[in-house]
């Protein structure tokens, strides 16, 4: 589905991103660890198109695409989704007629017809029913005045409405109690199938739990140094990040 | 010296503009209103004392009006052709509606109502009227040119009174056409003791170039009646135009004022309130987005001169490409007038490097134990939002779109009549 080779991203003079090797398939979880610093939202910001990074080297193919030529929406409409670490509030807009813009400028690119207003709320129902998300949050505005738990939760709704070929959930674990924990992962599982694939960015195996990696890969120091099955995940929480540090510094 | 000495050179110049200005327009026949007739020879008087402004006059700094005052006017009466209606009107909103052609009431195009609560005389009636004797009352027709143009060769205009609660919106239409035209509409609105009435002024222009109208409307709210005025600037090019509002509130009344610039080449809208009476209200709202080299200026003045009163003002607009926008907004609170709640904000949003807002908000305090507060923003769209909605694979234009809507939305909700509301939102291209 995805194909991320030698990848390198600055922002400003600085180079974070030094050169990250990836292949993701369809139906794969992949669950991307590593300490704070490593680039991590960097790798997430630069596949969702975010101008303040600039890459100055290798390639992303994404289904036959040159992921990279394309603008932000254009990624979002071809299958991209990025779930926000620190989703923005967004006083004045209507969470509501924010997504059936979104759903409608994603059909119009296809060449589809406008969603029916019937339609779009029958979705919006099912949907918020699967992270649990309170009717009167989606009537107001964007995130504005949400708990970080009803953010997290609203970026997973967005995401179901979506319907992504492949997810980035970055940090989606960070300020979440085990509860919403559970409603988010909850949520991610039921939107798994064979034919999409989920990117998990997190700094704690506690999310790993619940979502299942099939590949865990260790970035540090803005490369991929290691890449294991989901025991890797349990083998860092258990001895930390430091004997990886090592053994790259060695 | 020399500043002295070029100043007086320039007065002498822009004096002999006003002359040349008011010779085009008095020759042409205008209707003999006997009963204003005093007001206007003095108007006319003062005119010969006054000159153009320049941008060295604070009232003025932000908007040149050289443009305006170096054409030739003259009136043109087309009142008796019919015209469409249909671009102003409010769907699904009922309102009487009264009609000007060029500053000239047009009876064959207006739908006057017939109720003994609403009585509407046209100010070329001789028939005498108990406010004949307030007409410019409070008006700056001293220092401000513009408002002694008007009171001298105003073209026509009405007086409307409520003496109960007028539940029906009147509709005031101003239509324009023509080239180096100007309009001089003059209207009094009162609002009775315990009654309460509902203004809204539209404009429709057609074929207009180096079009003047300069309006001016005056205010009467009474004890403890209710007055709302609602007005739609939305015009093609070659308009310049100048509004002039005075508003004088008795005790426990409230005038509300929403002001909605969707488009205009040069726009300069003055609102100026006298709170003369204890316990009233008064908003002001008002919402711009000037575009391509649009000049959008709202000055007002809140005067509180009695006790026990709120004030709420919020303008806000977005400015893009070579645009202009000004705010002033001043406030008074004067010595004896205690317990005063007045707050005033401006915010806005520059979307081009070269858009310009020059944004001035006042306050004078006289009196002790007041609430008070101002304050001005100029900033930009904030790009994470916009990355964010773009994320979700709206394009960067409706994102930017979506922000100016949920911006200047704040303003537009304040409307209170739903049809109304819907019919901006519609102008300003928001859902």
């Amino acid at each position: 589905m995805i194909s991320i080779k030698n990848l390198h991203a600055s922002i400003g003079e600085k180079e974070i991103l030094r050169g990250i090797n990836l292949e993701v398939k369809a139906g794969e979880v992949h669950a991307i660890m590593g300490p704070n610093g490593s680039g991590k939202s960097t790798l997430s910001s630069v596949l969702a198109g975010n101008e303040n990074y600039e890459v100055t080297e290798g390639s992303v193919d994404f289904m036959g695409e040159d992921l990279l030529e394309l603008s932000t929406e254009e990624r979002a409409r071809e299958g991209i989704f990025l779930a926000f670490q620190y989703p923005i509030e967004i006083p004045g807009v209507s969470n509501m007629n924010f997504l059936r813009t979104a759903i409608n400028e994603t059909r119009e690119a296809k060449g589809e017809e406008p969603i029916a207003a019937k339609e779009f709320l029958a979705k919006v129902k099912e949907k918020s029913a699967l992270v649990e998300l309170d009717g009167s949050l989606l009537k107001r505005y964007v995130n504005e005045g949400f708990s970080g738990g009803e953010k997290k939760r609203n970026e997973i709704f967005q995401m179901a409405m979506l319907e992504p070929k492949l997810a980035i959930l970055d940090e989606t674990d960070s300020g979440l109690d085990i509860d919403a924990l559970k409603i988010v992962s909850h949520g991610v599982n039921k939107l798994k199938t064979k034919d999409n694939a989920t990117i998990v960015i997190t700094h704690y195996q506690r999310l790993l739990d619940y979502i299942v990696p099939d590949f865990v890969h260790v970035l540090y120091k803005g490369r991929i140094v290691k890449s294991g099955g989901k025991e890797l995940a349990l083998e860092l929480e258990e001895k930390g990040y430091d004997w990886i540090k090592e053994e790259v510094n060695a | 010296m020399t500043t002295q000495k070029s100043e007086r050179m320039t007065s002498t110049i822009a004096n002999t503009k006003v002359t040349e200005f008011v010779a085009n327009i008095a020759n042409e026949n205008l209707p003999c209103w006997e009963k204003y007739a005093e007001a206007r020879n003095t108007a006319k008087e003062i005119l010969t004392n006054l000159d153009f402004p320049t941008t060295r006059n604070e009232y003025w700094k932000y908007s040149r009006v050289t443009k305006i005052a170096r054409e030739t006017y003259h009136f043109n009466n087309l009142s008796e052709e019919k015209i469409d209606l249909d671009s102003v009107r409010i769907p699904n909103l009922d309102t009487y509606e009264i009609v000007f052609i060029n500053g000239f009431i047009s009876l064959v195009n207006s739908n006057l109502p017939s109720s003994d609560e609403l009585e509407i005389i046209a100010l070329r009636d001789s028939k005498s009227h108990d406010y004949d004797s307030c007409f410019s009352k409070n008006l700056d027709s001293i220092t401000n040119i513009f408002s002694a143009l008007n009171t001298a060769y105003f073209t026509d205009g009405v007086l409307i009174k409520a003496k109960g609660e007028i539940a029906k919106p009147i509709h005031i239409i101003h239509y324009s056409t023509g080239e180096n035209i100007i309009s001089q509409p003059r209207n009094m609105f009162v609002s009775t003791t315990n009654s309460s009435l509902t203004i809204l002024k539209s404009s429709i222009n057609n074929n207009t170039n180096n079009f003047f109208q300069n309006s001016v409307n005056e205010f009467f709210l009474e004890k403890n009646s209710k007055l709302n005025f609602y007005v739609i600037q939305d015009y093609k090019k070659g308009m310049n135009v100048m509004t002039t509002n005075v508003v004088n509130q008795e005790r426990d009344s409230v005038f509300s004022a929403y002001n909605y610039t969707i488009k205009g080449d040069w726009i300069r809208n003055n609102t100026n309130v006298f709170v003369n009476g204890e316990n009233c209200e008064t908003n002001l709202f008002g919402a711009y987005q000037p575009t391509g080299s649009e000049h959008i200026d709202n000055h007002t003045i809140v005067d509180h001169l009695a006790a026990h009163c709120e004030s709420n003002e919020h303008y806000k607009g977005t400015i893009a490409d070579k645009a202009t926008g000004v705010f002033n907004g001043k406030v008074f609170v004067r010595k004896d007038s205690q317990k005063i709640n007045a707050f005033q904000s401006n915010n806005n949003v520059l979307l081009s490097d070269d858009a310009t807002m020059n944004s001035k908000p006042e306050l004078e305090i006289y009196a002790d134990d007041v609430k008070c507060s101002h304050g001005s923003t100029s900033g930009q769209l904030d790009e994470e939002a916009i990355f964010y909605l773009q994320s979700r694979g709206l394009s960067k234009k409706s994102a930017t779109a979506l922000l100016i809507g949920a911006f200047l939305g704040e303003v537009v909700e304040k409307i209170e009549i739903p049809e109304l509301k819907e019919k901006v939102l519609g102008l300003y291209g928001m859902e």
